[in-house]
């Protein structure tokens, strides 16, 4: 009977003696005209009574027993929390006292407690993982100055160029690129003070063998007097003899400056 | 009304007085000790759940609100508890004391009618306990528990309606088991 299923709820109501007056009625009537939901309640009924004789065993004395034990051992936590944050509130209160009477030095000792906090803080989170992101932090601060310094050293403005090749000098371990690229600036820069710095930053590098060797290369293809002079003076500098050669090419050029032409003359002699 | 005094008794344990917690403990460490045996069949893990329970009242006793009864809060502690234990209650054990109960029979029967009613019971705990456990949980609450179904509805944080049409399919499971195991 399909109108049935709306008299479910009062079946529950009616086992557990829940109906109001309304309801009883409304499911006695139902009940009246419906044999297989008559039978259906007075089977639940039956077992509903049944179930009063469904006992429950005694728990044994240790439950007791246990949660004696908890609640004592849970109170003398909670008086531990009381006095611990009562101490902190008189420590607290002796502080505040001290405000009063020592401004300054109040002062003075809460920065320094600040401080220890922050020492204490940084050191005890591991040095050595903090070491390790240091040197990775380095790496690539490294990276990236490398990398200005290429991008700069492209840059069409001669003073950017000139920063770039400045840049090169924070660069504590100039790799090869970084070489190559100021070796090719002192060779093809148009500009004269972008070849000048070039040479200052290669002189710096010159305990690489590749630079020079870049340098001394590079003698006879300079034009510039200042930069034949400049070069003349790093060689002298260096005690690099390999220069020797190249100078006295240089000696051959017809066009060469006569006072360049002198102190080269000056550098071979010191050089020999 | 008891109901209004474990309201104010717990108010005390919240505010600090945690002895009063004794007071509730003796009110209800049997019935809730009846509840989680009846979802359980297991007497000293009821034991060990009765204890946890009680503690978690101590521990999150700031939680209780008095918006609502003592009890159903406590209901609803349990059955939390019951939940985390979930897992190692599903190998429940065989209903230990099906025979102890049974043996104890009201006098003025025939040995006929004894052996029958003796019977009749066995087979009500076995159906109890192959009922689906929510099944069985809003027929402990009902039954053995005595809380109405608005009150239970409360604990299970569902509608008044659906706690009466789960009773009623409760009832309806708990009937064909039990008549299953009468053939």
């Amino acid at each position: 009977m399909k109108n049935c299923e709306q008299y479910e709820e009062l079946f529950a109501g009616w086992i557990n003696n829940e109906l109001k007056p309304a309801e009883k009625e409304k499911l006695e009537q139902h009940l009246d005209g419906c044999p297989a939901c008559r039978e259906e309640l007075a089977g639940m009924q039956q077992l509903w009574a049944l179930m009063d004789e469904a006992e429950v065993p005694d728990p044994s004395p240790k439950m007791q027993a246990g949660f004696t034990a908890i609640l004592n051992d849970f109170k003398t936590a909670e008086t531990r929390k009381k006095q611990a944050s009562a101490g902190l509130k008189v420590q607290l209160g002796w502080l505040l006292q001290w405000r009063q009477k020592w401004p300054l030095a109040y002062t003075f000792a809460i920065i320094l407690v600040g401080f220890g906090c922050g020492y204490l803080f940084f050191d005890l989170k591991g040095s050595k993982r903090q070491d390790q992101q240091m040197s990775a932090l380095t790496t690539q601060v490294h990276e990236l100055k490398q990398t200005m310094a290429l991008a700069l050293m492209e840059n069409p403005s001669a003073s950017e160029r000139i920063r770039g090749v400045s840049y090169t000098a924070e660069i504590k371990h100039a790799d090869k690129e970084v070489i190559e690229a100021l070796l090719a600036t002192l060779n093809n820069d148009p500009n004269v003070n972008v070849r000048l710095s070039t040479l200052d930053a290669l002189t710096r590098l010159a305990n690489h063998p590749e630079v020079r060797l870049g340098l001394v290369q590079s003698i006879t293809t300079q034009e510039s007097p200042l930069m034949q002079s400049a070069i003349a003076d790093v060689m002298l500098k260096l005690q690099e003899k390999r220069s020797v050669k190249s100078f006295r090419e240089l000696l051959k050029q017809k066009n060469l400056d006569n006072g360049v032409r002198d102190k080269i003359k000056a550098t071979i002699t010191q050089l020999i | 009304m008891n109901s209004l005094a474990d309201n104010t008794i717990m108010l005390k344990v919240k505010a600090g007085d945690l002895d009063k917690m004794g007071l509730l403990f003796e009110r209800y460490n049997r019935p809730l000790y009846g509840f989680l045996f009846h979802m359980t069949y297991q007497r000293e893990t009821s034991e060990d759940l009765v204890q946890q329970v009680f503690y978690k009242m101590l521990k999150y006793r700031d939680t209780f609100t008095a918006t609502g009864e003592f009890v159903h809060w406590m209901y609803s502690i349990a059955r939390n508890t019951l939940k985390d234990q979930g897992k190692s209650l599903k190998q429940r054990v065989k209903h230990e004391n099906t025979d102890d109960h049974a043996e104890r029979l009201p006098g003025g029967l025939t040995p006929q009618e004894q052996l029958e009613k003796k019977q009749a019971k066995q087979r009500l705990y076995q159906a109890m306990e192959r009922l689906s456990d929510s099944h069985r949980e809003v027929l402990t609450l009902s039954k053995f528990q005595e809380l109405k179904y608005q009150e239970i509805a409360q604990i299970l944080d569902i509608s008044e309606i659906a706690v009466k049409t789960r009773a009623h399919r409760a009832m309806q499971e708990l009937k064909g088991i039990y008549e299953k195991m009468e053939r």
